[in-house]
């Protein structure tokens, strides 16, 4: 399903002369970033993220009882996430039914932050971590990465390391860091990554478009500064809800 | 769906012990609502949004407004539609999957209230008559349920409406062309209010929140519009009302309609 | 065990908090060397082992924990209550009627009905099975009055203070009866509203400031001002 972002003609400038971007950014440079933890009362971990034009709720339940009983596993917690776009979020009205994309995006978000949790302490349970897109704006897999991650650390699941995500990708023939709607939609390549900066590792990783050996290389190192950059933020509202208080 | 939590014990006790006084658990007078908090224009993509609190409940309403087919029996008019969702995030009970009943009702109540004071003055929404006309989508997604989800969804939806800004298409080749740039208000006649209250024994509460719900004799939402005149009702719940009960409601419904519509008036006109 | 080494850290999930060989306890993990928090918290780091004080965390039954909970549901002989964790408790028919006995539905209703409150002993826990909940002993059973107060499971130690120094201290200058269940969840009962109120906006202080020292001093002084 291809959906309409309001993407704009693709004959559009994605870099200048001076090498800087459509929306004035340059290349290595992510977009506005601000997250906020604990925005909701009823869920147990909760996280607003704006990255760019994204505007996305994280929400976390759990663990708690698995239904049906039979998804359950007897030797450890299990992760479920839904990753839903609201019908308003894009250009042309969603379909409120989800759609094979967001089935997707949600596994590869679900799988992104399996190796962070550890769910051994609560067999038979499931956590659910649930991501509302209230306006898509190229990206939002890995904004929403970033908000479920703040939401599960603030609903006091254990967790071995927080996973910051950020894009990278080409356009204009550069390598260019956190890919916008418009550099999605005319650019050469958008490769998002999911990353724990403590352990070093890469647990979400997608490439649509074509990048040579060299440019893979790079584009992997722009993207994993980005996360980092993504990292303090995530680390800021943590500390700014949990120590910030009283004093 | 909109029933949510067992409420423990103690808690309705004093629900009720202090309702024999008059009062209420959080304070408020009984034809009181909760604090109303209205931010329009919070999704830039939509043509028009808002985010709603009431107390602790919380609504994000987004109008998308886009040409469509008109019904066969109004060719004449526009297309209004209003859902609701309660988002698997807004409580720990609410679930994902087909909308239940109370979740259907909702959505329908909301619509209901709008639709039937002909806010939207549809038969300016039409590009070509019995062929194609302009639909408005006002979507409403629940992200925190602490009660009454009626009237939140209600007032975030007409504050999305109220901001809304109606792009313009013109007819060509039989198919209606997007002309780029131009958008006008969309056309508003009246300013729909609900106002739901509940029962307990024979106090009438405004805007119950979540416990006060599970206390609940009986319900009703009343709507009214500019002129406080009554638009649309609903009544649910498990008991009934009396004659004189109910036109108190309705005497509640346009008091504190007539107030919560400043306050809706106030923050539109803030951002606009 | 006491001495502390270090001040303490505060820390979020993947903070190294040290290379040094420590014994690992609560909340933390090794990657290689390197000691990591896995919770949000203070780091506490003794002579020979190193842990983290949580600020947030989901409560797992525990033998002997007094919990607060609130009854759910009944099926056949057993009730099954809330007790704020990943797990339901389990409080069968015979704990209250007796071995042997078969109480009916309407028997079991009017003992414990849904929404009761009880304050109950975790029994028994294993995991592969809810744990097992009891209010055979004095103390324990239906809850008739008070005020449900919840906060994060973590910070109940921080609740009762040294020696019950915190919650002694509240009781006694709000004129309060506080009922204390590991689970996170509070019952303050107290004839006088003043007092619940006051007793409650204290529980509320240790909520949100847990993480920072002289808790128990700020605390006192905020019970000393009148609230008018």
């Amino acid at each position: 399903m291809v959906i309409n972002l309001g993407g704009r003609k693709s004959d559009m400038v994605l870099l200048d002369e001076n090498g800087i971007r459509c929306d004035g950014r340059k290349v290595n440079e992510t977009r506005k970033v601000t997250i906020k933890a604990g925005v909701l009362k009823n869920a147990s971990g909760s996280a607003y993220i704006e990255f760019g034009g994204n505007k996305i709720l994280a929400g976390v339940f759990g663990p708690r009882d698995v239904h049906p009983k039979h998804m359950s596993n007897p030797d450890t917690g299990i992760l479920r996430v839904r990753y839903h776009m609201e019908p308003f979020s894009v250009g042309e009205r969603k379909n409120p039914a989800p759609s094979r994309r967001e089935i997707e995006i949600s596994k590869v978000i679900k799988e992104a932050l399996e190796p962070a949790v550890m769910l051994e302490k609560f067999p038979r349970t499931a956590v659910d971590v649930f991501l509302e897109i209230l306006q898509a704006d190229g990206g939002t897999r890995c904004a929403a990465l970033d908000a479920a991650s703040v939401a599960l650390a603030d609903a006091g699941i254990p967790m071995r390391d927080l996973v910051c995500a950020c894009a990278s990708g080409k356009a204009g023939d550069a390598l260019i860091l956190d890919v916008n709607n418009e550099e999605d939609q005319a650019g050469q390549a958008d490769m998002p990554i999911g990353y724990m900066p403590n352990l070093g590792k890469i647990t979400l990783l997608q490439l649509d478009g074509v990048l040579t050996p060299d440019e893979f290389n790079k584009c992997i190192e722009l993207g994993v500064e980005g996360c980092k950059k993504v990292y303090e933020i995530q680390k800021n509202a943590l500390r700014e809800k949990y120590f910030s208080k009283g004093d | 769906m909109t029933d949510f939590s067992i409420i423990d014990k103690l808690k309705r006790s004093k629900i009720l012990d202090l309702l024999q006084e008059g009062k209420r658990i959080d304070g408020r007078a009984l034809d009181e609502h909760r604090t109303l908090d209205v931010v329009t224009g919070v999704v830039p993509h939509a043509n028009g949004s808002a985010r709603v609190r009431l107390g602790d409940t919380e609504v994000v309403a987004g109008v998308k407004i886009q040409p469509d087919r008109p019904f066969p029996d109004t060719g004449d008019r526009g297309i209004f539609i209003c859902t609701a969702e309660i988002l698997p995030l807004a409580h720990p009970s609410a679930e994902t999957g087909p909308p239940q009943p109370p979740v259907i009702e909702l959505a329908r109540v909301v619509d209901r209230g709008i639709r039937e004071s002909g806010m939207i003055d549809l038969s300016q929404c039409v590009l070509e008559e019995n062929k194609s006309v302009i639909g408005i989508f006002s979507d409403n997604v629940v992200t925190d349920h602490d009660g009454n989800l009626f009237d939140t969804c209600s007032y975030a939806s007409v504050a999305a409406i109220m901001t809304s800004k109606m792009p313009k298409w013109e007819m060509k080749d039989d198919k209606p062309v997007l002309v780029e740039g131009e958008e006008v208000d969309t056309p508003i006649t009246t300013i729909p209010v609900s106002v739901t209250m509940g029962r307990i024994g024979e106090f009438i509460l405004a805007d119950p929140n979540i416990d006060e719900w599970a206390c609940l004799d009986a319900r009703i939402t009343i709507t009214t519009n500019s002129d406080g005149n009554i638009v649309a009702l609903q009544k649910g719940g498990k008991d009934g009302f009396t004659y004189e009960q109910i036109v108190k409601c309705s005497e509640i419904s346009i008091s504190s309609g007539a107030k919560i519509r400043e306050i809706i008036k106030k923050a539109v006109g803030e951002t606009q | 065990m006491r001495n502390f080494k270090d001040k303490k850290q505060y820390v979020i999930p993947g903070d190294v908090i040290t290379t040094s060989p420590l014994r690992l306890r609560e909340n933390v993990t090794l990657d290689g060397k390197r000691i990591i928090a896995t919770s949000i918290g203070l780091t506490n780091i003794y002579d020979d082992s190193v842990r983290v004080i949580p600020l947030s965390a989901v409560y797992l039954p525990k033998i002997d924990d007094i919990v607060i909970g609130k009854i759910k549901s009944i099926f056949g002989n057993s009730w099954f209550a809330d007790i704020n964790s990943c797990y339901q408790g389990m409080l069968l028919g015979q704990d209250v009627f007796g071995r042997g006995s078969s109480p009916t539905m309407s028997d079991m209703k009017s003992r414990l009905d849904i929404g009761d409150l009880i304050c109950a002993k975790i029994a028994n826990f294993d995991r592969s099975r809810e744990p097992l909940i009891s209010i055979a002993d004095h103390n324990l059973g239906k809850i008739d009055s008070g005020e449900l107060v919840k906060i994060s499971p973590p910070k109940i130690p921080r609740l009762i203070g040294k020696h019950g120094s915190m919650i002694q201290t509240i009781e006694s200058s709000t004129d309060t009866s506080i009922t204390i269940g590991q689970n996170g969840l509070v019952v303050v009962s107290g004839s006088e509203s003043n007092g619940l109120l006051k007793a409650i906006e204290a529980i509320q202080m240790v909520e949100e400031q847990a993480h920072l020292a002289d808790l128990t001093d700020k605390v006192k002084k905020m019970l000393e001002t009148n609230g008018d």
